[in-house]
């Protein structure tokens, strides 16, 4: 047998919370990759975050060996992030493997995230392995589930193990499948090395270092490597695999699967989707499928506390060294002060970033609404983008605009069907098609505009569901729509940090309700303070905070001096923390009502 | 260095407590009042050195019930105050008392003592509203010792009375001091403060009690204070009403920055720039007196910028203000200069004036936001 007759390249593919982690953990234990005492649960999953929520965006890749019949294999479980705004990314590590594994929790069957991600693994040609995890759930349908697997996405079923990643059951068998039905890398060593980049992060050490499937050809420490998209060079300072740890190898060959490092002081030097090649022998052309990270979501991030602005710039920086799609520039709000324009792949995207800030920077930060990239045509046509509604020009000057639309795929159990529907329509969602999945779930495909799903839409499908509907999205284009720019206007200014973009049918509810929740948040002050939602100098909403009338304490002699005092330090310390618009004291949380209008 | 000094205290016994109270007190045998009297006169031996060459020019008996504790209490606390400390001749000496428990035979004890200010806690005359709190009092108490103070010529009175308690409209109010300003010279009007752990806070909490919502209370507070400067009693602090001539001038004290000392259980003083005050554990106050220790269980030395919020502060509680070259003098900051925007933007609102050099609050019952703008 030769060498990469001797390699697996696989990776995992499921739905949140079907066992996708587990499953990694119990192959590396039965393969001695780990041992059971060094375990952590879900040793793979690298973020608190992701931990926590027991959802994986990024998985580090494992070498692993397995002897099945008598000759040892290397196993190659390479990530795929579980999540939507990852789908490039999947796309890349897929790129990267020959099989891949298909997990089905036998409880839940056949959910939006397990279609998407199946069809991008059909789509790279890869043979898949079905494996129907959690069998030993009481709740447990196993033929269901199986024939659920081949009737929607046709695959068949008769040889798909049946295992429990929990306790164990089984693994070996999803072991042997591997070996048996995922071919082996087919690479020549002696053309010019052909290394797809699938992740890469920041190593203190290490500098930029990248994970690698090498294709043809072989690279050894000392090479000069040439990126291909970049066009930069580098010297290699080290290769090795993930046993999971990186471990330093002589050299990494055609067929094989690790890493490379080679001092590069930047991940964007690093790309997901890059070939490395070597400078002196190079490849005629890089592989395919390149693309730049782009970003889909926008937000604003400002330090609550604004002499924390260099705090912030400098954790942005830090998580950009392990990030390449996080993109942020500077940005100033009158409201907010200075602070940050932040691009993100997604919503989970902005929801890791913004939660990382505040946990692992411990940073207390002030996010705007999300916004999306909006094309606008001014009167000679000329396009820009505008993903900050506050740069939005005056309509007088639009002549056209448009904006992302997505494809939503959602799988819901038929009771909650109505409900869901209703969402999707009152959405501007447009109905595709429908299809039964079981005699109980139904498969959704609305396309509908991308600013209608970036405030609440997953929480109230979850919560319209009891949890039982899962979906998913990509971008399908730009589509001309009817948007004005709605602002709000405390005491008679705007707050830019207020301003959104908005379907012209929706603004009048959106700016009545923006109106009634400021005013539950914003204090009283010594004044009146008129809250009004504005279209074009329109004035479509209006509350009003009436002046403060008391706040006193109207008793304090030798005891309450001291305490007084410390009663109004502490406001003080209060007052520090709000927003001062003009003469308008703003706490943080109005900032945040903009989210959860509905509550 | 200020002339006057103040001495304040503490007698904290009640027949019950009230319903909004958060003051240390407690209802107690005349056996325990014993001991604590022997508690304070233990205090007094204890400081009495410190405080030697200082002349007291006023004395405030405060509580707590100070006319519920047993005759000849206050008799022998006097005796012992009097052999301590110095007094100023026109010293100004204050006792509270709440209209039930102040007795003929207790009047004459205080005024033989020097006792030259009675401060009448009467709060309400309104039946509905003594009952919504559980105080135990009614109007005839209170008409039965204004004739007793009338029978003792009594010419400076104090009346207490409280706004913002559940049920009370200011027609109610307005009953109350009616009835008063022709028996008195000074009116406090206090804020009801609805406090963490008090019975009321937690019938409100529990629905029990509905409170008066701030827009109301500051209403009424507007109304009252407007009737009363018609009668001639000038609002000269937040919550001090008095005619010419009779504002209180130890409390007057507290708000100026004169020192004072503090005795009895969770009195508190302040020397020189630092506060302190004693325990509020009744049985650890008697304990380290008997031991001859002094109770003081807190202590804060202000700092320069907390006697700069301290000053600002309390001036502005005061109809008379801050002096703002004294606080230059003081701080090295003129706040005409450091506040500038601020102090625009209140007198732009009407919250603020400045006359003579002085900056006065104009809508006391804000007085807090308006102070947060200036600290």
């Amino acid at each position: 047998m030769t060498r990469q007759e001797k390699i697996r390249n696989f990776c995992i593919v499921a739905h949140i919370d079907h066992g996708k982690s587990t499953l990694a953990d119990r192959l590396m234990e039965a393969t001695n990759t780990v041992a059971k005492r060094d375990m952590e649960e879900q040793m793979l999953d690298s973020m608190d975050i992701e931990r926590e929520r027991g959802i994986t965006i990024k998985l580090t890749p494992a070498t692993m060996k397995y002897t099945y019949n008598g000759e040892e294999y290397t196993l190659n479980l390479i990530d795929t992030p579980g999540h939507v705004d990852f789908s490039y990314e999947v796309s890349r590590s897929l790129a990267a493997c020959e099989g891949a594994i298909l997990v089905v929790d036998a409880s839940q069957g056949v959910q939006a995230q397990t279609l998407a991600n199946v069809y991008l693994a059909l789509d790279a040609n890869l043979e898949i392995i079905p494996v129907i995890n959690k069998i030993d759930l009481p709740s447990a349908d196993v033929a269901g589930t199986k024939k659920e697997i081949e009737d929607v996405i046709g695959i068949p079923c008769d040889e798909a193990c049946e295992i429990s990643a929990k306790t164990g059951l089984n693994i070996t068998s999803v072991l042997d499948a591997i070996v048996k039905t995922v071919p082996s890398p087919k690479g020549d060593e002696n053309k010019p090395l052909k290394a797809l980049i699938f992740d890469s992060y920041y190593d203190s050490y290490k500098g930029a270092v990248s994970m690698v499937r090498i294709f043809d050809g072989s690279v050894k420490v000392g090479d000069e490597i040439l990126f291909m998209q970049t066009n930069k060079t580098f010297m290699v300072t080290e290769v090795g695999v993930y046993t999971p740890q990186s471990s330093p190898t002589e050299c990494l060959m055609a067929g094989e699967v690790g890493y490379i490092a080679a001092s590069i002081k930047n991940v964007s030097d690093t790309k997901v989707g890059d070939t490395i090649t070597l400078k002196n022998n190079p490849l005629e052309k890089p592989l395919d499928g390149y693309k730049e990270a782009t970003s889909v979501v926008f937000c604003g991030i400002y330090p609550l506390d604004g002499d924390k602005y260099q705090e912030l710039n400098d954790a942005l920086e830090k998580l950009k060294l392990n990030d390449a799609s996080l993109h942020f520039t500077k940005e100033t709000s009158l409201a907010l002060g200075h602070g940050f324009r932040c691009g993100f792949l997604g919503l989970l995207h902005m929801e890791i970033i913004t939660e990382r800030l505040e946990r692992e920077f411990d940073l207390e930060i002030i996010t705007t609404a999300p916004s999306v990239e909006y094309k606008i045509y001014d009167n000679k046509n000329k396009e820009f983008d505008v993903t900050n509604p506050s740069e939005m020009p005056p309509m007088a000057s639009i002549s056209k605009m448009e904006e992302p639309i997505v494809k939503m795929e959602i799988i819901t159990p038929k009771e909650y069907l109505g409900g869901i529907m209703d969402l999707c329509a009152d959405r501007r969602g447009i109905y595709h098609d429908m299809q039964y999945i079981d005699a109980n779930r139904t498969r959704l495909i609305y396309t509908m505009p991308l600013n209608e799903i970036v405030y609440d839409f997953f929480d109230k499908i979850k919560s319209l569901s009891k949890g039982y509907a899962s979906m998913d999205y990509e971008l399908n284009g730009y589509q001309q729509s009817d948007l004005v720019k709605l602002d709000i206007l405390l005491n008679g200014e705007i707050c830019d940090a207020l301003s959104l973009i908005v379907h012209k049918d929706k603004a009048y509810a959106r700016g009545r309700a923006l109106c009634e929740k400021l005013k539950t948040v914003i204090p009283r002050h010594l004044f009146e303070i008129p809250i009004q939602a504005v279209i074009g100098g329109k004035v479509i909403a209006r509350e009003t905070i009436s002046a403060m009338r008391k706040d006193v304490l109207a008793k304090c002699y030798g005891g309450d001096v001291t305490r007084k005092r410390k009663l109004l330090e502490k406001q003080k310390e209060g007052k520090k923390r709000m927003r001062r618009l003009g003469s308008v004291d703003l706490p943080s949380e109005a900032f945040v009502t903009i989210l959860k209008l509905d509550d | 260095m200020t002339k006057n000094f103040g001495l304040y205290i503490h007698i904290p016994f009640c027949s019950k407590k009230c319903d909004y109270c958060n003051f240390v007190s407690f209802s107690l045998n005349e056996s325990v009042q014993k001991q604590y009297l022997q508690a304070l006169l233990s205090e007094i031996d204890l400081v009495k050195d410190k405080y030697k060459d200082k002349t007291i020019s006023t004395i405030f008996i405060g509580g707590g019930t100070p006319s519920i504790v047993y005759g000849g209490f206050v008799r022998e606390l006097c005796q012992k105050l009097f052999s301590s400390f110095k007094f100023a001749k026109d010293c100004e000496f204050t006792i509270e008392a709440n209209p039930r428990s102040l007795t003929e035979e207790k009047l004459k004890e205080y005024l033989s003592c020097g006792v030259n200010r009675i401060s009448l806690g009467v709060q309400s005359l309104d039946e509905v509203v003594l009952n919504t709190i559980h105080r135990e009092q009614t109007p005839q108490d209170v008409y039965a010792a204004f004739k007793l103070l009338k029978k003792y010529a009594v010419k400076n009175i104090n009346a207490d009375v409280i706004v913002g308690l559940p049920n009370q409209t200011y027609s109610s109010v307005l009953k109350t001091i009616n009835y008063l300003k022709p028996r008195v010279q000074h009116i406090s009007v206090y804020g009801l403060q609805i406090e963490e752990g008090t019975p009321l806070y937690n019938n409100i909490k529990s629905g029990k009690v509905a409170a008066l919502p701030d827009d109301e209370v500051a209403e009424i507070f507007h109304k009252t204070a407007k009737n009363l400067a018609r009668s001639g009693f000038k609002q000269y602090e937040i919550s001090n009403f008095a005619k010419s001539g009779f504002e209180c001038k130890h409390n007057y004290s507290y708000w100026n920055g004169t020192n004072y000392i503090g005795l009895g259980v969770a009195a508190s003083s302040f020397i020189n720039d630092v506060r302190f005050s004693n325990t509020s554990n009744f049985g650890e106050y008697i304990n380290l007196l008997s031991k001859r220790q002094l109770p003081i269980s807190e202590r804060e030395n202000l700092t320069i910028n907390q006697k700069r919020e301290e000053r600002i502060m309390l001036a502005l509680r005061t109809s008379k203000g801050l002096n703002l070259r004294a606080f230059q003098k003081e701080f090295g900051e003129n706040l005409l200069v450091s506040k500038k925007h601020a102090i625009e933007n209140l007198i732009k609102l009407n919250k603020i004036k400045i006359e003579k050099g002085f900056l006065k609050v104009v809508d006391f019952y804000v007085s807090n936001a308006v102070i947060l703008e200036l600290i």
